[in-house]
């Protein structure tokens, strides 16, 4: 058995193993590139390199074990989390998505202005003879027709056409038509602007359609300013993502782009009333939240571990019930419950012969939240309970029992204490996972109800994390992704420091880590 | 020794690299047009692709599917160029947010193709003065009462609630009124409307009338007069806001009347409903607003990124905006058209015609930059959906409520007057 | 008898209270599964009809492939679940075991990178896979490949926390005596240490599972094809809408997708209870 971990064999399947994986991976790599995706391919180098120094030589036992869950945690977590945070440094919000000269691009792009009858044209597109690309426009209102390239225009007789049955042009002198599937394999004839009168052009359209325009938004990538042709109106970088109007820096040009305004929205968090103030009242629920889903759970699966905890007839089929709401798939229990919950169809109203709308007000909608979460976290406390009273030496209960102790004082004094020592940590842990925990939030009652006829922006469930969606994803014209990122680093900061605080104090740390 | 191994590993690369290659092809071909759409339309835009894939000579086109409408928003939120969609179809109220973030990308239409649509559709999928896509189909609602039970149509809100409660227990009906059609704020205009309280209400012209302010001691007084029991001050059982099994009560005969949204109606005549569709009578004799609004295809700047532009500009006028393309595909997903070649066509139900004809009596455009303005603290999706649930529900009083609802609503359109 | 209920009875009747409780949602969700109608609504805790219309909608119905969604969780869980603990096992008894500096650096790190809100990396996230998706489509976004390499990594600081929690309760005499044998630390990983700690692999592997299994909100970002979506994606689009008439389905469905996971929970009961618990119970 160990010469097959020790022999050629095992060196074998190392390398076939590593060979493999080298060579997808080396492929990766130059597929990424020739896609222009360097950041990403350079990581996948990397990777690949790091993997075979590793492993054909010595150079750090530790990293055999570490490197594969290394990589995987640095590009799917650790990456994800520095733009997060380096996010909330930004102005990135509706409005403000692209980077710079990707807003730059849509910005003239809206700056070409069709002529004021939003002239069109039936086109073909061909080629001349100096093999350029062109256009044959047939212009039927006014009768003309013409050919138009880059830089020139020449108008034909129309004694030299050949027409369709709608009167298009399709062929003339000095003109060889391209085919409309082969215009579809590449695209660079739709770039160009077709001479027409003036400043005016003719823009592709359409595979058969030509619009007259006119570019009026000229950058001057020197000094930086946007200038309005027609208007004569300058605009510069305002350097909160956008350019502003020069003299009224209120009017803005869209698309913006992210700008980084480092600790404004910090600021904002504090400053601004509207964010202040819902951000209170969800920061306080959301305390109170976790704290009592922690207490309720840990009670509940206490006592239950303290009744079942002793030879009795059908502990085995109460401990099997007692962990279905555990087994149970969440995703599925929690949706259950919030269909239970409804004021219509719900199984608890028509059990109860009531028609309470359970979600509609807060405080019922928040002791829902709570009873479902108690249901679903009980069970995980009573294991872990059941477990660690069974770790308890039975002789430190039975020397206090002979002391004289009642059992209600040994709960007290003894046991109690030390479970809470033991378990110190995973009350931690829970509070936590609670803290932030998205899915029972958004699932059932989706942050609601959420009175705004009374001014009230966050829901009266919202938790912190919750409610941070929100403010990333929610209303399409209203996301603010710096805002929530910046929210996203408070709401780090708050459980770190409170797991931290917690864990040092129980002195896990120095027997744990 | 050392020497050796890397000799042979790089062997084993070599031909895993080769085969390998098979394994990874590269991302999609560039005369590929892409277009997202949410779980009913996707299906139905794949039905009619299947059938007929050939709308851009030279392209083919795949539909790519949602699982929800939101989580499309969600996608198309997050998707940047590499692999966003280079059309997408969905509701108006998407136009102002992706417009203004550089989503989208102008459409210029030629005259003819514009004369298919009115001013009003054009105008809801436009921002800034430039268009970003073409109409493809109505959404509205329409209210439909079950003629086993009302034997006429009713003239006035009055008509319908003396209807419900002279008959509650006769014929044992549950609500006098169902608002199954777009939700409490959407469909629940009707009902906001026809009882005199409008977020906006248009000119003759067509132009939005900025000076509008509901009066909300009239329409709290018609709260109280029509929805709410005087002692609970909750709902007096003829429109219950929250009833979520509405429908099926509908369905059974319980409810008499229902305002249903357009792309439902298959559902009621397959139950053997006639589709006697009107819009919702006001309590005055008129009718009360409903929102006419337009889901449209939408052409995205991500289209010029993959070199696929030119298809996608032509994929929407030879598909979206066509009268061959409306008509092949309304026949599917059952909406009122939009374009007015379309409407008129002998393929397009009399249902759908019957949508059209109520949007024609009593619709506004539905116009995303009020509706979906926040400076009175909230928009107007949410305060309406808050003054059912304060008043249906919770009780609270109708005329008090109404005054912090209309403080939102014009400090709504005021903030986003002079941008109209 | 008289000593039994003084000490017995109150053990039944929190244990029979909580049973109920835990029942409760259950059974209801079974009633309404077997009812005709739609909807939740139960008048009775006996059921008067049993109609397997909700369940045979699942098989049949094109709108929900269901046996389709159910597969494609069990596939995209389950090669999650095996390759992130063969992972994360390595990194976890290195953590245990083997002395290195930054050890203790590494570790916390660990611990604080847990507690950063997962919720808006999405994002960041969906920007990733997208570009790999240029070059790499079946690894990018939109399939269940991409899919799988986003929650491995997810999973990963999860699960190392865990398994190290786990393997630092397997006595360490054994592989200190594999070592003072001669065996490299490579060695004894494989040799002494995985045997004796697979049944704790099994247990975070099958948390690892029901994680995975529970996830949606990655999972409908990323699987958009109707035949590529997971269970908890499909069913929750089923409700998603506001009519009620599609509870009855959903509560089908929940419970039919539940129920391997259920069984494999409770069979594997004891091994999960040892293991919750050996993590934490050091004394």
């Amino acid at each position: 058995m160990s010469g097959i971990f020790r022999g050629k064999f095992a060196l074998i399947a190392k390398i076939i193993f590593l060979g493999i994986t080298t060579a997808i991976m080396a492929l990766l790599t130059e597929h990424a590139f020739a896609q222009k995706q360097f950041v990403i391919g350079s990581f996948i180098l990397v990777a690949t390199l790091a993997l075979n120094i590793v492993y054909l030589t010595k150079i750090s036992i530790p990293f055999k074990f570490f490197l594969p869950g290394i990589l995987f945690f640095f590009a799917f977590v650790i990456a994800p989390i520095f733009f997060t945070v380096q996010m909330s440094g930004y102005k990135y919000q509706t409005g403000n998505y692209l980077d710079k000269p990707a807003a730059l691009e849509q910005v003239l792009i809206l700056g070409a202005q069709p002529d004021a009858a939003g002239t069109t044209f039936d086109i073909n597109v061909g080629k001349t003879p100096s093999n350029e690309y062109a256009i044959l426009v047939s212009d039927i209102t006014n009768n003309k027709y013409f050919i138009s390239t880059k830089t020139q225009r020449t108008d034909v007789p129309k004694a030299s056409l050949k027409f369709d049955a709608n009167g298009v042009a399709i062929a003339a002198p000095n003109f060889t038509p391209i085919s409309a599937i082969d215009l579809a394999k590449n695209d660079a004839y739709s770039k160009i602007n077709y001479k027409y009168e003036g400043k005016y052009y003719i823009a592709i359209e359409g595979q058969n359609s030509g619009g007259v325009f006119r570019q009026e938004l000229s950058y001057d990538a020197k000094t930086g300013v946007l200038t309005n042709t027609a208007t004569g109106a300058t605009y510069v970088d305002n350097h909160r993502g956008n350019f502003a109007k020069v003299g009224s820096p209120s009017e803005i040009l869209n698309p913006g782009w992210r700008a980084p305004i480092w600790f404004e929205n910090y600021s904002r968090l504090f400053s601004d009333p509207k964010i202040r103030i819902p951000l209170i009242r969800v920061f306080t629920w959301t305390f109170f939240f976790a704290g009592f889903t922690v207490l309720s759970t840990f009670g509940l699966g206490l006592l239950l571990a303290m009744a079942l905890n002793r030879a009795m007839r059908g502990r085995r089929v109460y401990r099997s019930i007692l962990i279905l709401p555990y087994a149970m798939p969440s995703v599925m229990s929690i949706l259950i419950w919030a269909g239970m919950f409804d004021s219509d169809f719900g199984a608890v109203n028509s059990i109860l012969h009531t028609s309470v709308h359970w979600f509609q007000n807060p405080m019922l909608a928040r002791g829902v939240v709570l009873l479902v979460n108690l249901w679903l976290g009980f069970p995980y406390f009573y294991l872990i309970c059941s477990g660690s009273l069974q770790a308890i030496p039975n002789e430190l209960m039975e020397a206090a029992a002979i002391d004289g102790a009642n059992p209600r004082q040994v709960f007290r004094k003894i046991t109690l204490p030390l479970l809470l020592q033991i378990l110190s940590p995973l009350l931690i842990a829970s509070f936590a996972f609670n803290f932030n925990n998205f899915n029972l939030i958004y699932l059932l009652t989706g942050g609601g109800p959420t009175q705004t006829l009374n001014g009230e922006i966050a829901g009266s469930t919202d938790i912190l994390i919750s409610y941070t969606y929100k403010i990333a994803f929610g209303n399409p014209n209203l996301q603010d992704f710096g805002l929530a990122s910046a929210i996203s680093v408070l709401i780090f900061l708050i459980v770190a420091s409170i797991s931290m605080y917690g864990l040092r104090r129980s002195k896990v740390m120095e027997t744990f880590v | 020794m050392q020497k050796k191994r890397f000799g042979f590993a790089s062997v084993i690369a070599a031909t895993a690299l080769v085969v390998s290659g098979l394994l990874v092809p590269s991302a999609h071909a560039s005369n590929e047009i892409i277009v997202w759409a949410d779980e009913t339309r996707g299906p139905h835009l794949t039905k009619l692709i299947a059938a007929k894939g050939d709308w851009v000579p030279g392209y083919t086109i795949k539909i790519v599917t949602f699982s929800s409408y939101s989580a499309l928003g969600d996608a198309l939120a997050k998707a940047t160029g590499t692999s966003g969609p280079d059309i997408f179809v969905g509701g108006n109220d998407w136009v102002v947010a992706s417009a203004k973030t550089g989503k989208l990308a102008p459409v210029t239409l030629t005259a003819s193709q514009k004369a298919q649509f009115t001013g009003g559709q054009l105008y809801d999928l436009s921002y800034g003065g430039k268009l970003y896509g073409v109409p493809l189909d109505i959404n509205n609602v329409g209210m439909i009462y079950n003629t086993k039970l009302v034997p006429n149509a009713p003239k006035t809100f009055g008509d319908m609630v003396d209807f419900y409660k002279a008959n509650k227990t006769k014929l044992g009906l549950k609500n006098g009124l169902c608002v199954t059609g777009g939700g409490l704020s959407w469909g629940g205009l009707s009902v906001f409307s026809a009882l005199g309280a409008d977020p906006y209400i248009m000119t003759p012209h067509g132009k939005v009338q900025t000076t509008y302010r509901f009066n909300p001691n009239v329409f709290g007084a018609n709260m109280n007069k029509y929805l709410l029991d005087p002692v609970t001050h909750k709902s007096n059982g003829f429109w219950a806001s929250s009833n979520t099994t509405c429908n099926d009560d509908f369905y059974t005969g319980k409810v008499p009347y229902s305002i249903i949204g357009n792309w439902e109606w298959q559902n009621y005549v397959d139950r053997g409903f006639a589709m006697n569709l009107q819009p919702v009578p006001s309590v005055t004799g008129g009718y009360g607003k409903m929102f006419g609004s337009v889901s449209g295809a939408f052409l995205t700047s991500y289209a010029a990124l993959h070199g696929t532009a030119v298809g996608a500009k032509s994929l929407l006028v030879n598909l979206f905006a066509s009268t061959a393309g409306q008509v092949a595909y309304e026949a599917i997903e059952g909406r009122p058209p939009a374009a007015k070649g379309a409407q008129s066509d002998p393929g397009v139900s009399d249902a759908q015609k019957g949508f059209g004809a109520a949007a024609a009596l009593s619709s506004i455009p539905q116009i995303g930059v009020i509706l979906g303005s926040n400076a009175g603290g909230s928009n107007y999706w949410d305060s309406s959906a808050d003054y059912w649930t304060q008043t249906l529900i919770n009780g609270k009083d109708a005329v008090v409520e109404a005054r912090k609802l209309s403080k939102i609503w014009n400090a709504d359109l005021a903030a986003v007057a002079s941008q109209l | 008898m008289n000593k039994w209920v003084r000490e017995n009875l109150w053990r039944h009747a929190v244990a029979i209270a909580v049973c109920i409780f835990s029942l409760f949602p259950l059974y209801l969700v079974i009633l309404s599964s077997l009812k005709t109608t739609g909807s939740l609504q139960v008048s009775s805790f006996i059921p008067h009809e049993i109609s397997f219309a909700n369940y045979t909608y699942l098989f049949h119905s094109p709108k929900a492939p269901f046996l389709t969604w159910f597969r494609n969780s069990i596939v995209i869980a389950s090669t999650v679940a095996i390759s992130s603990v063969f992972i994360g096992a390595a990194s976890a008894f290195a953590f245990s075991r083997l002395k290195f500096r930054g050890k203790r650096l590494g570790i916390r790190l660990l611990l604080l990178v847990q507690m950063f809100p997962a919720v808006l990396a999405i994002s960041a996230v969906y920007v990733i896979m997208e570009r790999v998706y240029t070059f790499a489509p079946k690894i990018g976004l939109g399939s269940q490949g991409g899919l799988i390499l986003v929650y491995l990594g997810g999973s990963m600081g999860v699960n190392i926390w865990l398994l190290k929690g786990f393997v630092d309760s397997i006595p360490a005499e054994l592989d200190e005596a594999a070592k003072i044998d001669g065996a490299s630390s490579v060695q004894t990983y494989w040799l002494i240490f995985l045997p004796l700690a697979t049944p704790v692999l099994a247990v975070v592997c099958l948390l690892s599972f029901i994680g995975t299994f529970n996830e949606f909100i990655l999972a409908r970002l990323f699987l958009v094809e109707m035949n590529g979506r997971t269970i908890a994606v499909g069913l929750q689009q089923f409700i998603g809408g506001q009519y009620a008439s599609n509870w009855g389905p959903f509560a089908a469905g929940s419970i039919l997708a539940s129920i391997p996971i259920v069984i494999i929970f409770l069979s594997l009961q004891r091994f999960i209870v040892n293991g919750l618990t050996a993590g934490s119970v050091k004394g």
